[in-house]
Order: C-alpha cells, then structure tokens, then sequence
C-alpha cells in the first residue's frame, strides 16, 4: 500500500478500510495524530479536575450558627464530604495530568509525527512497537478511567505510603496499575526513539546536523529508559502491599515510608524533565523559525540537555528537606542548584538568538514569548526551594505548586500548544485561524499568570497545599486565582474551537508557511505516507537562517541576511 | 497585665501597615529568631531574580521590537556563539547559586540543632489533629473554631527555645508554623524534632477565663498546620499557637493540667482533644466514622463478624470500650477501617468519662437521665474522697 504521493490522511477505498488503516497502522504518523487526540481528551479532563478544585477553594467550608454550611461547590452528594470531592479532584487532577497528559503529550504527539521526519526517515526503527506502545497507553488509561469511576482515588498523584497502602478509601489498587502500565507506553517510546535517532538519520547527518527538537528527545528518552522501570518496580511494591501485606513501606508491616519517597522522587524528578526537555526542543525550533535566525549556541543547547538529563537523576531528595537528615539535605540542595545551570544557559541562548532577528508575531512566536516569560518564572522561583533555609519554609506550600505550574504548564504546556500551532499547518494541511490563535494565547497567557503568580504569595504566606478548606486569611487570594483560572480556561476553549473550524473550513496550507529549514518542512503539508517520496539529502544545517533560502517559500518571502528591499 | 504587653502588639500593628510584608508574610516577620534570617535570604534570592527577570525580559521585548519582521528585510548577520559571552553567562548564575546554596546550608543548620535547655513537648499527630502533652502532662483543653472544625490552642513561652519531639500515630503528617518559618514531618515509625524560639508575645493567660486570649483584635496568634498529605481532613489539621510571656505560660500549663469536671464534662472534652471529633460527630451529621448521636444500645451490623444487639448495658459497654481500644475487631458496616487504637491513652476514669458522655447522646430520655445521675454520683463520690484525702492529689494523678 505504499502510495508515494497520498497524503496520510486520505481515506481508503471504503469506511471500514479506512478505520482499520488507522487502528492497525505503523505509520508514525498516524500513531502522532492518534496519541494527540488521546493526550488532548487526557488534558480536558485534568482541566476540568482543575476548574473544579479551583472553584471548590472560591472560599472555606463554613458551618453557620443555624448548621447551614456554605462554601462547598463539590457536593456530588452520595454522602461524600466536600473534603473527600476535594481530595479526589486534586488527585485526579495530578495523576491524570501527568501520567496522561504531560509525560506523554509533546514526545508521544508530536515527537512521534516529526522525529523521522526531521532526520529524513520514513519511520521510527520499531514501527509495530510504537503502535503497541499506543494500545498500551490507551489500556493504562482505561484502567485509570475505570479507577475514576469506580469511586476514585485521594491520595494524591504521589501515592506517599503509608497512606496509599493502608487506605481503604477509594480504588488506589487500580490506579496504581494504571501508572504501572502507562510507565511502558513511556519506555517503549523512549526505546524506539533512541534507536531511530542512533540508526535511522538520513546518509551524511551528522549528531550535530540534528535538529534540536530531536536533541531534547533524545534525551527525555534516555530519562525514559533508565527512570520510568524504577516507577514501575515502586508502584508494584504499593500494589503487593495492598494485596498481600508485603511490608516494604507500612511501618506496621516492618517497612519504611522514607524509603518510598526514595523510590518514588528517584523517577518523579527525572520526570519532570521528561516534562520539560520536549518543551525546551519545540522552542528552540519555533524560536529560530520564527527569527529567522540560527540558533545562538546550537551545541551549548544540544549538550545542557544531555547535562540536564544526567543530573537530573541526582536530585531527587529535594522533595524530601522536611523528611530527611542534614546531610542528605546539603548534597541534594548543591546538586540541585547544579541543574539549574545548563536550564539558565537554554534561557540566555534562546534569548540571544532574537538579537539582529527578523522576528514574526504570530501564534507560534507569542507563545515561545509567553513561554520565555512563565518559564523564566518558573526557573527563578526554583533556587528559593533549592536553598535550605528558605525551602523549610516553603516546602509544601503553594509556592511549590505555583512554581511546578509555572514550570510545567508556564513551560511545557504553552510550548506545547504553540508547538501545536506551529505545527499544525504540516500535520493537517490546514491552516487556522492567526487572529483568534493569538487571542486564545493572550487570554491563556493572562489567566495563566493571574492564577498561579497568586500562588507564590498563598505560598509564602504559608497556605499549605493539597487543602480542601483554609483559614479565612487567605479567602482573596485563592478567589483573585480562580478567576486567572477561568479566564485560562476560556483561553484554551478558544484554541480549541480555532482547530476545530481549521480542520472544518480552515484554508489548504503551504508546504512551508514559516520559512522552515528542517526537514518536514520539505514534506508535504500533510506529508505523504512515506514522508519523502524519495530519501531527503542533507544539504545545510537545520539552522542555517539568514544563508539559505527555505524550501518551498515565494521568492523575496523570507530574505536572507542584510537583504533590504531593492528600491 | 502589665503595659508592657502592648508593646509587640505595636510593633505588630506597624508591621501589618506595610504592604510589602503583608503581600510577602500576610504581614508577620521576626516571630521566631529563624524568621528574620531566613526572610533575609530570601529577599537575596528575590532581588537577584527579579534583576535577571527584567534584564531577560527587557532584551526579549526589545529585540521582538527592534528586529520585528518588516516586508523585504532579512534578518542582520550576527555571531551564533560566542565563547566569551557563554562563559560569562555560565559563571555568574553559578557563582551567585553558589553563594545561595552555603547561606542556605548556613541558615539551616541551627533549625537542626535544639539548644539543650529547650521546653520539651511531646507532640502526637494523628489523623486528624494534634496532641502536645507538656513537661508537667498537661494537654490543652482549649479550642477555637478553625477552618470549621475546634481546632486546639497550643501554648508556648516567648523567648526561649522549644522543642517538639514528634511521631504519628497512622500515616505521615508535618508539623508547620508558617510564622516560625518552620517545618518537620513527622512519622509512624520514628521520632523527628523541630525546634524554634518565639520572639513576640501573641496572647495572656486569663486567670477568669481560665484560656489564654489574644493580646490584640489584630493578631490571633500564629497557626500550626500539617502539610503532608494525609487524608480526608488534611485541610483541617490546624492548631493555634499562643505565644506569652513565661509566667502566663505557667499558669496555662497549670490550668490545663487539672480537670475538676464531673464524667460527662469529661467526656465531652475527650471528644475533642482525643481526636474523636475528627470522626465521630455528636451531631448525627456524616462523617468518617458514624455518629455518636442516638445510637447508644442501637443493634450493630458489622462487615468483619457477626451482627449483635445488646441485652443488657454492660454488654454495650464492653463492646464500645473494644471499640476504642481495639477498634479494628467490629467494623460497623458502611465504614472504613480506619481508627487506630486507644490502648494505653486513657485512664479508666477516661474511659468511663467517654462512655457516660456518649450515653447523654443517646435518643432515649431514660438514658441521658441515668447518664448524669452517674454522673453526679460519681462527682459527689469524688469530692468526698478528695476532703478525706490532702488536697487535689487524687485528681492530678488522674490528669497525669
């Protein structure tokens, strides 16, 4: 069925064919789109766990002199307390958010659709593994869903023993499972991205004629490999404890509940930057493209992420300051402060490459702007909670939480949706809409920032996290967040409504609406089942702006270097 | 109370008029001897951000406008590295983390160490609450309403040092006073410390009252709260810490160290300061363990053994003094396993205080009405063994 001159959209001959060329399909692809949809409904339903915890803290639960109680938003009924709708939501907020969305958002979508491609390949090295890979994260996810609706589960994404072990509230049994079984969708993914990146570069590309995107996930892949099996082997643990009384955590049972946040943090930190490396690979591509300009210091951003991915696995005893001895403490706070560098270096070299740019506004850029801003943020509100002193202070308050937000949806979500519409135009052939992608991105980038900046003061102030109710000192802050929160939210549901008319009526785009020079921008817009209809030759480097003229652009549309309008 | 008294409430109250502290602290600093060091480093880290914040953000914004794409104009040509420049931008950041992470180590350090002539409590953290049982034994008896739910008032001397030596009775909880700028988690299986000098006085011992009550309308004193996920009633973990000056946290501890009540009084209290209410309304409304309201001599179906009825009071009493000592042997269907055990934490007039207290819930008239002749026979007994007896021994052994 090699068509070397079909879109991989096209529909076959008949419905059915055309069904069963997506559900059993090796193409990238296609697996791209399917993991998107997928990753988009796991990032609705997280959204609304967060609307609704959000709505749930507008003010305290308050029992009045006459017994009425006001202030609780989740009453579901069924005799829950608006503690326990509380507890579930933020749960199901973190774990659906992270195991479902974030983890496997940008690598699993988009890293998938371009990855061959940008190395001018036809596919990843294990295409049939990279679809069991998909059925596998929909299973997980099924068993996630079926924990959801089987009661739900309140022990917080992080499951920290002895309460996950011994509660007897809820379905952390399935849950547990479900984590377990999403971490090989994550580690088939890595596995086969490694070895595509190893093997399957087109003749003559070098490691440093790579575009950086594939650098980033390159290196989430090798944190993929290595961290997510120690998640798989903890949550077991969890999981025999439960079931069979394996005393591994519950000091009832001879086990130590330290020793789980040992585990636990040893993949969760290296997580993070499975979280975030993606991210940084989407701006460092849209950045130049956007400029038109090579990368400032190309090889400083390749290497600080493979920087990043080693000391990454040096710092988990961070979460653990309030928990562990002085000693510990002083070697995690040093090695964590050791990370922040190679992340600082990314932030300078992204900024540098605007100076002498010609930069485009448009929804792409105004998101590696707004990224640039949030992730800033994020980055700079990180050695408060590395130094010791002031982290006893902080530690699990909500200035951790507005800092991970900061850093996670100020950072890999906004470049992940700017990836999105960046992209867009080569996965669908569509283009959207320019006017309402950049209202979506300011209203986003307003709630954003209106909801979590909000949170550094909670912090500090001392609102500890993870509460159902509070003090009444704090009633103006929490409410000043959940208005930041809506106004997100309507943020995103104009995206969504921009790609969904795309997809309806949007108009056929170029092959190169950017002035691209990596190689899916010689694909067609959408590419053909094989990508290139033969193999891509490497002519220049992937950032090579400014020298040479993109391919598939008008003449004078994207000038080269000191070019002026001819008079 | 002397005037002297007043003085931190003005220090206070000048504090509070500074927006600056009160966005960053909700206006309180310099509470414990930590605050004032650790906020110091603090700020260091905040003015370097925000410098290197508006410094990146200011070029951003400068080159999106300056180089903004404009019709038939390429990009200028400029170097795509510079070594010099990378250099430098590598060595700042890591000489300034290196000065924040030994201020840090520094500043930490002494929060590890408590000086050896500290107040000692003892601190238990359960699901959900907390019990600090002093030097002498005492344990507050007072509460107000926090977060919807009585929450305990802790008392502790101003301007000396206090150590908490902790440990939990279920899962993991941490001990926080956010104005202290202190924190320590605390475990099943082991005890962890946390140690803090208070530096302002907050409330006064009311020898009327018999509480201790806030200085100023301004400041209610400064709030303990658990900050490691728990359970269902995390959010509600609060407890107030009352500051005073040393011979009003004496004359607390004394007060809080003697209960003079008869049995239902008692158990009322025991309700609360035990933790039962975390659980158990007296109320009849729903919670994580059934109510006490209407049920005394109720027939009971269990998930784990067999349903019973009760014949006689006795029978009733033995199975709710097995409930609270080995509470995982009957459970009442529809409810979780979820208590842990009283055994060893109650005196037998405890016990006994709990048990007639729960018989005045009962729905029966006929019960509340025995309930507190039992009651008052066993005051008037006590009273008559203390006249015979030299003073209040009898009832500080109780206590103790």
């Amino acid at each position: 069925m090699s068509h070397h001159d079909v879109s991989y959209l096209a529909p076959k001959e008949t419905g059915w064919k055309t069904i069963w060329s997506w559900i059993f399909t090796v193409d990238h692809k296609k697996i791209g789109v399917m993991y998107l949809a997928a990753v988009l409904l796991a990032f609705l339903l997280g959204g609304i766990f967060a609307i609704a915890l959000r709505l749930e803290l507008w003010e305290p639960v308050k029992t009045l002199a006459d017994g009425t109680v006001t202030g609780q938003v989740l009453d579901l009924g069924a005799g829950a307390t608006a503690n326990n709708w509380y507890n579930r939501a933020f749960t199901l907020h973190g774990t659906v958010m992270v195991f479902l969305f974030i983890i496997p958002s940008i690598p699993a979508s988009l890293g998938n659709i371009f990855l061959p491609i940008m190395l001018g390949a036809k596919d990843v090295a294990f295409p049939k593994l990279n679809l069991f890979s998909w059925y596998v994260y929909v299973f997980g996810g099924l068993f996630a869903l079926y924990a959801i609706l089987a009661g739900g589960v309140e022990t917080g994404w992080t499951f920290y023993t002895p309460y996950s072990s011994t509660t007897e509230w809820g379905s952390v049994t399935a849950m547990v499972l479900g984590a377990f079984i999403l971490g090989f969708s994550s580690i088939f993914t890595g596995m086969n991205f490694i070895a595509t990146v190893h093997k399957l570069r087109t003749p003559g590309m070098g490691w440093f004629d790579m575009p950086l995107f594939v650098w980033a996930l390159y290196a989430t892949s090798i944190i993929q490999v290595l961290a997510t099996p120690v998640l798989g082997i903890t949550l077991l643990f969890i999981v025999f404890e439960r079931m069979f009384q394996v005393g591994v955590f519950d000091p009832a049972l001879g086990g130590d509940p330290v020793l789980f946040q040992h585990f636990f943090w040893f993949y969760s930190h290296p997580a993070v930057y499975i979280m975030i490396l993606p991210g940084f690979g989407v701006i460092s591509e849209m950045i130049a493209v956007h400029c038109q300009k090579k990368l400032f210091g190309y090889k400083a951003i390749a290497f600080s992420s493979i920087a990043i991915a080693a000391i990454s696995f040096l710092v988990w005893g961070h979460h653990m300051f309030t928990s562990e001895t002085p000693a510990a403490n002083a070697i995690f706070s040093a090695l964590t402060f050791l990370v922040a560098i190679p992340t600082a270096i990314k932030v300078f070299n992204w900024i540098a490459t605007m100076y002498k740019a010609s930069i485009a506004i448009n929804t792409p850029m105004l998101y590696v702007m707004a990224f640039l801003f949030c992730f800033t943020i994020g980055g700079l509100t990180g050695p408060p909670l590395a130094t010791l002193a002031v982290d006893i202070h902080l530690h699990d308050t909500y200035f951790v939480v507005a800092h991970f937000h900061y850093v996670m949806m100020g950072g890999t979500v906004l470049a992940f949706i700017g990836a999105l519409h960046h992209w867009w135009p080569k996965i669908f052939g569509k283009m959207y809409n320019e006017f309402w992608g950049m209202m979506g991105c300011t209203l986003v980038f307003v709630g954003f920032n209106v909801t979590f900046f909000t949170q550094f003061f909670l912090g500090t102030q001392g609102m500890p996290r993870r509460y159902a109710t509070y003090i009444e000192e704090f009633t103006s802050l929490h409410q000043i967040s959940t208005i930041g929160s809506l106004i997100l939210a309507l943020g995103l549901f104009v995206h969504l409504g921009n790609f969904i008319l795309s997809l309806v009526s949007g108009p056929k785009a170029p092959r190169n609406p950017w002035g691209g020079l990596t190689f899916e921008w010689e694909a067609d817009a959408p590419p053909v089942e094989h990508n290139f209809p033969k193999e891509p030759v490497i002519v220049h480097g992937p950032y090579d702006y400014g020298t040479v003229t993109p391919p598939h652009t008008n003449p004078g549309e994207f000038p080269l270097n000191d070019e002026r309008p001819s008079a | 109370m002397t005037m002297d008294m007043f003085q931190p409430q003005q220090a206070s109250s000048m504090l509070v008029s500074n927006v600056w502290d009160d966005l960053w602290w909700r206006g309180t600093t310099g509470a414990s001897t930590f605050a004032d060091g650790i906020d110091t480093i603090f700020f260091f880290i905040f003015w370097v951000s925000l410098l290197f914040f508006i410094v990146l953000m200011g070029l951003m914004v400068l080159f999106a406008w300056a180089y903004r794409r404009r019709q038939g104009y390429g990009p200028e040509s400029s170097a795509s590295h510079n070594t010099t420049l990378e250099i430098t931008w590598t060595v700042i950041p890591s000489i300034l983390f290196l000065i924040m992470f030994l201020w840090g180590f520094k500043g930490y350090l002494p929060m590890q160490i408590a000086p050896s002539d500290s107040e000692v409590i003892n601190v238990s953290a359960y699901q959900w609450g907390w019990e600090w049982t002093y030097d002498t034994g005492a344990q507050t008896q007072q509460f107000e309403v926090m977060a919807d739910v009585p929450s305990p008032v802790f008392a502790v001397p101003v301007g000396r040092p206090v150590k908490l030596i902790m440990s939990s009775r279920d899962v993991i909880h941490s001990a926080y006073i956010s104005q202290f700028r202190v924190k320590r988690d605390i475990f099943p299986n082991k005890y962890t410390t946390l140690w803090f000098q208070a530096e302002q006085t907050t409330h006064y011992f009311d020898e009327e009252a018999g509480e201790a009550l806030p200085i100023s309308p301004d400041n209610k004193g400064f709030h303990l709260a658990c900050t490691e996920y728990c359970g269902d009633q995390h959010s509600q973990m609060w407890g107030r810490i009352a500051v005073m000056a040393e011979a009003d946290y004496q004359a607390w501890k004394a007060k809080m160290g003697t209960f003079e009540g008869p049995l239902h009084e008692l158990g009322k209290l025991l309700h609360t300061t035990k933790g039962c209410a975390a659980c158990h309304s007296v109320d009849g409304s729903q919670k994580t363990g059934p109510t006490w309201q209407g049920v005394w001599m109720e027939p009971r179906e269990f998930t784990n053994a067999p349903g019973e009825s009760y014949a006689d009071e006795t029978e009733y009493r033995n199975y709710m003094r097995e409930s609270i000592l080995e509470p995982h042997k009957k459970i009442l269907a529809g409810y979780p396993n979820q208590m842990q055990s009283y055994q060893g934490q109650l005196t037998d007039r405890e016990m006994l205080g709990l048990l007639v207290y729960m018989k005045t819930l009962s729905s029966n008239p006929d019960d509340v009405s025995a309930a507190m002749a039992e009651s008052a026979a066993e005051m008037e007994a006590r009273e008559a063994g203390e006249s015979e007896s030299e003073g209040g021994e009898a009832a500080a052994e109780e206590m103790s």
